[in-house]
């Protein structure tokens, strides 16, 4: 695979999203997730975002490319195949698509949806390779298979629909999820 | 066993949701082990039951705690289950668990080929592709064979979203199944000029991936790419054609001599940072290949050059790490133009970014000359003080012994400095054994080859055996790299010995390097080193000892050195402990030799006898006596005598045979051969006209000979190799309806 592995994860480490395009048994996962998250902690915020990657994930031919959006690190491991500006470029995509589709995305957003983010990373990158850099065109495909999901959403889902519903009244929970800040807005940088 | 309450099918409807679970597991931060363990019980039984909108939404969480590191492979059953619902909602679940959790081991993958062939021909887009994008992160070699024409069909679906998937998975199924290339390539080929921008991305993705591993069967496509790269204004696919051409361009010239300039174009005219980038690495790798002769070869050199001094001086630190990188490659093929930009590569040695001081230092190489090199080398010492990551104080240490040392020290003036140098860097703490070894290896070569310096050197050697902090017993910790450079240090002071000696400068340091090389700490350093602080000690031995003229002075000297190899000699390492005995042997016959001549001295001054000598010469047993100890100490020495100089590896090839010696006579008559039927001697094509026997060797070749006729041929396999020539002709064309 071109792309090795997609991670999100948040500043003290705790996995968001991961996408590994190589087969890792879990354990070796997670080792890969917390020397990743080692690695890009220790950065400042005004260095590249390029690193030459670690031990267990990385190898001659890898890097590793983040970006720090407030709270959250997005990070992919790339090989040489591709293009270092163009993979930071879609990252900020990916980014600006979760945007779009959340509203103001926040990290909770992600915690509670990561099979929503996964449908949108699958309109992004497929097998580890780059399927679409255009965001209009993976926005539209993400809300039609939402809209498709809607649709099915018929009687025998009711009835959870409802519950859901229910318990999303709970109010001192929903006070204690308050939503935080909004992630700050990039211009595309680099195309 | 404790009674579960079954629960009715409404009950279900109070299940977890997936936010329900990532709800419940942040409320229980203190006991989130037990928590999940609990959740992933409840999981289990859920998925026990028929319902697939039940099974689904377990499987949803499962595909969660996957992600905090538990193994979900014993869903697997039901992850097809779900896969199969006839819902997307819950199908696209199932192949997001797929995706996440099957690999090659999976055993459960061969009950879905037939449901993801329903999938792919599906006439809901979403189906085929959640199916399309689900099976490129678990293709295995069946369903690759199984599902290669379904896939291939797609590639020309109405659809341009599942021509786009399709052309895409096509690569995985390439990879599993070669033998499916062949067929496909045609339709590959149709789909760079498909209408759709998203589907001739994907096609030219492909493509490029395939040519990366074996460039020389895409050449043919050359013409194709070109003019996709004129047309096109899509800046992915321009960036996938543009490193595609870096790949072709050393396998044929003349495509980077037609490439120069378009590309020189683009990097005029385009704004995306990205795309110039590319278009600068892939000039360069032109530059490299075509031969020198071109007088285009300065603009575009300088071109590119101008363009990377302007990405290094930019803010961006992420345009200042790439122009270095491309920096790199310039260096290697034309140094002097980047050796213009040195200040500004400097100043990046002092950049807060470490992967950006990386970059820097490796392109140091090319920036040293005689009049900074100290400099430099002064400013790398000052990093190594300050570094933070133990790779980069490697690096830098790696660095400095590496542009000292390149081109047989061409920028050193100073060799005393650079000895200075290499013993500071050997003070380091927490040096390990690799990096201590090239300072050792610094240390010796440096002394063994330039005269000059051996004095300055084996004194510096020697004061680092008496003051170095290795010795627990002084504070210090043992520092695994430090020990290698002991070696060394032991060595050049005794292969040096003279040097240590006392002159107007400084004190004799012999007899202190001798006491220092048999401290007690010496036993705990590893073999190889012993071995060679006791062997060395002996040729410091001997060299004190024709220096010394008392002879009472070098009796104590040599039973000194007696008592004190001693410790070496039950050594349970097998070279220390040989060369301690034999040390200890030749000790012990001298100190013999000497007592003896020193006694028949104090006994002829007492005897006043005159005493005839051999030479007639009439001198006195006195004499006799020194003469006898002079004889003894200069034998000894006569043991270390002569340079050791470093041989070049090829050397022993140049070595002329002497005249008269022939290599393939016997020595002696061969013994009679034993009765076999391997009798017959081998016919050989260049026989040397001897009349020996063969059947020995007989034996031998005719059992190879079988094995060898017999051998199967292990020639590639794989299509892709073997294949030449993309063009189209001379294949054929399957049709798969």
């Amino acid at each position: 695979a071109m792309i090795k592995a997609i991670l999100i994860f948040n500043n003290h480490g705790k996995p968001r999203l991961t996408k590994f395009y190589v087969h890792y048994a879990e354990d070796l996962q997670q080792q890969i997730i917390r020397e990743t998250f080692q690695l890009v902690s220790k950065r400042d915020d005004n260095v590249c975002n390029f690193l030459e990657g670690g031990t267990l994930i990385g190898g001659q031919d890898y890097r590793l490319i983040y970006r720090h959006y407030a709270t959250l690190y997005f990070v992919f491991c790339v090989d040489s195949s591709e293009s270092e500006l163009g993979i930071l470029d879609l990252i900020q995509v990916f980014v600006e698509t979760l945007d779009k589709s959340f509203e103001n995305v926040c990290e909770l957003d992600l915690i509670f949806h990561v099979d929503k983010v996964h449908s949108i990373l699958n309109e992004l990158v497929m097998g580890g390779m780059v399927l679409e850099t255009n965001m209009s065109e993976i926005l539209s495909r993400f809300e039609e298979q939402q809209k498709l999901e809607k649709s099915e959403a018929g009687f025998s889902t009711a009835p959870a629909r409802a519950v859901s519903a229910v318990k999303d009244m709970n109010l001192p929970q929903k006070i204690k999820d308050m939503k935080m800040p909004d992630m700050p807005h990039f211009s595309s940088l680099y195309q | 066993m404790a009674l579960v309450r079954v629960k009715g099918v409404l009950d279900h409807v109070l299940d977890k949701n997936l936010q329900d679970l990532v709800r419940g597991i942040r409320n229980h931060k203190d006991t989130e082990g037990k928590y999940i363990s609990e959740c992933i019980e409840e999981i289990k039984q859920e998925l026990k039951q028929e319902s697939l909108v039940v099974k689904a939404n377990a499987i949803n969480k499962l595909v969660y705690l996957q992600m905090l590191g538990y193994d979900i492979s014993w869903a697997g059953f039901n992850i097809v289950e779900v896969m199969s619902s006839p819902k997307f909602t819950f199908k696209r679940i199932g192949y997001l668990a797929a995706s996440q959790s099957f690999h090659d081991g999976t055993d459960v993958i061969m009950l879905t080929t037939n449901l993801v062939r329903k999938d792919l021909n599906s006439t809901n887009t979403y189906d085929a592709g959640v199916a399309l994008s689900s099976l490129s992160c678990f293709m295995t070699g069946d369903l690759a064979h199984d599902l290669a024409n379904d896939i291939m069909v797609l590639m020309t679906s109405t659809k341009p979203y599942l021509r786009k998937k399709a052309v895409l998975l096509m690569y995985k199924v390439f990879l599993r199944f070669p033998d499916s290339l062949k067929p496909a390539f045609g339709r590959l080929k149709e789909k760079l000029e498909d209408p759709d921008p998203g589907v001739q991305s994907a096609a030219v993705n492909v493509i490029c991936e395939l040519a990366r591993k074996n460039p020389q069967n895409y050449l043919s496509l050359a013409p194709l790419f070109f003019k996709l790269m004129t047309t096109s204004t899509n800046n992915w696919v321009l960036i996938k054609i543009i490193k595609l051409f870096g790949a072709l361009i050393p396998l044929e010239p003349r495509l980077g001599k037609k490439l120069i300039e378009p590309l020189t174009n683009l990097i005029h005219s385009t704004s995306a940072m990205s795309l110039l980038y590319e278009c600068i690495n892939t000039v360069i790798a032109v530059l490299i290949s075509i031969s020198s002769g071109l007088q285009n070869h300065a603009t575009s050199v300088q071109l590119c050059v101008q363009k990377l001094q302007i990405l290094i001086e930019d803010s961006d630190q992420n345009l200042k790490y790439l122009g270095l990188l491309a920096m790199t490659k310039i260096l290697k093929t034309h140094p002097k133009s980047v050796q213009a930009h040195k200040e500004l590569i400097m100043q990046c040695l002092d950049d807060k970014d470490e992967s950006i001081r990386l970059r820097a230092l490796s392109l140091l190489y090319g920036m040293v000359s005689k009049k900074n090199l100290m400099e430099i080398v002064k400013k790398l010492i000052v990093h190594m003080e300050k570094a933070e990551g133990a790779h980069y104080r490697d690096e830098l240490l790696s660095k400095i012994i590496g542009i000292c040392s390149q081109n047989d020290y061409r920028f050193i003036t100073n060799f005393e400095w650079y000895v200075s140098v290499l013993v500071e860097l050997a003070a380091h703490k927490g040096m390990k054994p690799a990096q201590g070894r090239a300072i050792a290896n610094q240390l010796l070569d440096v002394a063994i080859r330039v005269q000059q310096v051996r004095r300055f050197a084996a004194r510096q050697m020697s004061l680092l055996l008496r003051n170095h902090t290795f010795d627990k017993q002084r504070g210090g910790g043992g520092s695994a790299g430090l020990v290698e450079v002991l070696y060394a240090a032991a060595w050049i002071c005794g292969e040096f010995a003279v040097c240590l000696a006392g002159d107007e400068e400084s004190e004799d340091a012999r007899r202190a390097t001798l006491e220092a090389m048999s401290l007690p700490y010496v036993l705990q350093l590893p073999g190889e080193v012993q071995a060679v602080f006791v062997h060395n000690q002996v040729k410091l031995y001997a060299n004190l000892l024709l220096a010394e003229s008392d002879a009472e002075e070098r009796v104590a000297l040599t039973t000194e050195l007696l008592t004190r190899l001693e410790q070496f000699v039950h050594s349970e390492d097998l070279e220390v402990q040989e060369r301690a005995v034999c040390a200890h042997q030749l000790l012990k016959c001298t100190a013999k030799a000497l007592r003896q001549a020193a006694a028949s001295k104090t006994a002829a001054i007492f005897d006043v006898g005159d005493v005839a000598t051999e030479d007639g010469a009439g001198s006195t047993a006195e004499a006799d006596g020194d003469a006898v100890i002079d004889r003894v100490a200069k034998e000894l020495s006569g043991l270390f005598a002569g340079e050791l100089n470093p041989v070049a590896p090829k050397a022993q090839r140049k070595v002329p045979l002497p005249e008269g010696l022939d290599l393939d006579a016997w020595i002696n008559e061969p013994p009679a051969p034993p009765k076999s039927e391997f009798d017959e001697p081998v016919k050989r094509k260049s026989g040397k006209s001897s009349g020996r026997k063969k059947e020995p060797e007989a034996a031998v070749s005719a059992t190879v000979g079988a094995s060898a006729s017999g051998a199967t041929n292990y020639s590639s396999s794989d299509p892709t190799v073997a294949w030449g020539g993309a063009s189209g002709g001379g294949f054929e064309q399957k049709e798969y309806h």
